[in-house]
């Protein structure tokens, strides 16, 4: 228990530092990022998640890895990716970034967090009646990369494939303005 | 000159990525997924069963999700620290209300904190729904190949994306 909080806690304050430096915890930063004005942080993300998956891989070889792959419920999964699509669009932050910009003194941030905590409360007490009308029955299990290639390596090649390409496209559609209003 | 110096006050994005993947693998070594949106089930949690424990003990989102006394919290009031120690060395100006927002909304801050709160509700509520966040589902998830993740992370871009561009407007395209 002990070593788990200080694992915990350790993690975070390096995760935290990393994504303030990239300026993910900035919400000017992340508007610019959604209107296609600037790409750092979602090549910075995608880029994340190909070195990750990769690295990843290397521990389940080692055999030291912990995954828990959650499932997708076609129905749940994608009502909730537009919601919070919204909400993430509408203010700049998601959950993760509204305690680093938090603990970085942006006010906007502590009362996103509120909000945040707000919203977690309200969704546990309505969970027992959303979770079997909109979860359960559209559940198609913790489906993976892997049910269709056959293989974990090359499910990760795969997926090193698209997000490389997802890179290459925001180098190419996103447009830097360097016309002397960086901020 | 000034350009400059503001651009520099970012990392670059290929390092920062190195950096955080090293973090997101050690964390799958000596945890699990990583996740954030978790850390406000548990923080909600550990509050409320003070004051009403028979509540917490018998519902069922807040049976998944283990209290104050985890990793998953200690992991969010790390980021916390881990921005603030970042604020404090670096150079990056902290601001209450985005530049672009108030080019389009003006100064108001009760305007703004009134936006970032229901923001916040609704982006916690959505994880919550979906069972993870951005990172809790879209990175981890991706990192485990899981089409969750991936199903999830092309919506929260693309709708983010259009949704910036109506609350935005003409203001982004000014810039």
């Amino acid at each position: 228990m002990g070593s788990e909080i200080w694992l915990g806690l350790f993690s975070g304050i390096a995760f935290g530092f990393v994504i303030q430096r990239i300026g993910a915890s900035n919400a000017d930063k992340m508007a610019r990022a959604h209107l296609m004005i600037e790409g750092d942080i979602p090549k910075f993300m995608l880029m994340a998640v190909i070195l990750s998956a990769i690295g990843l891989l290397g521990l389940e070889a080692a055999g030291v890895a912990n995954t828990r792959v959650l499932p997708t419920s076609l129905v749940a999964t994608g009502v909730a990716g537009i919601l919070f699509g919204i909400g993430w669009g509408f203010c700049g932050y998601c959950p993760g970034t509204t305690w680093a910009a938090a603990g970085e003194g942006r006010m906007d941030a502590v009362f996103a967090l509120i909000g945040g905590l707000a919203g977690a409360a309200v969704f546990a007490h309505l969970h027992e009646f959303l979770i079997p009308l909109l979860y359960d029955p559209f559940n198609v299990g913790q489906i993976t990369l892997v049910d269709w290639t056959g293989s974990r390596p090359a499910a990760v090649v795969l997926l090193v494939f698209i997000f490389g390409l997802c890179i290459g496209a925001i180098n190419f559609l996103w447009k830097e303005k360097n016309d002397g209003q960086t901020q | 000159m000034d350009k400059k110096n503001i651009s520099t006050q970012y990392w670059p994005w290929l390092p920062a990525a190195f950096a955080l993947a090293g973090i997101i693998v050690f964390i799958f070594a000596t945890f699990g997924p990583p996740a954030s949106s978790s850390g406000f089930v548990s923080l909600i949690k550990g509050a409320v069963q003070t004051v009403a424990p028979n509540y917490v003990e018998n519902n069922p989102h807040y049976a998944t999700m283990p209290d104050t006394g985890s990793w998953l919290f200690a992991f969010v009031l790390g980021m916390a620290i881990g921005g603030f120690a970042a604020g404090r060395t670096g150079r990056i100006p902290v601001k209450d209300i985005p530049e672009i927002w108030e080019k389009r909304f003006g100064k108001s801050r009760i305007k703004r904190f009134a936006a970032t709160f229901v923001g916040g509700f609704i982006i916690l509520f959505a994880s919550r729904l979906a069972g993870g966040c951005t990172l809790g589902l879209f990175i981890s998830g991706s990192t485990q190949l899981a089409v969750s993740g991936l199903y999830f992370g092309v919506l929260i871009f693309a709708v983010a994306m259009v949704t910036a561009r109506l609350v935005y407007g003409r203001t982004g395209k000014e810039e």
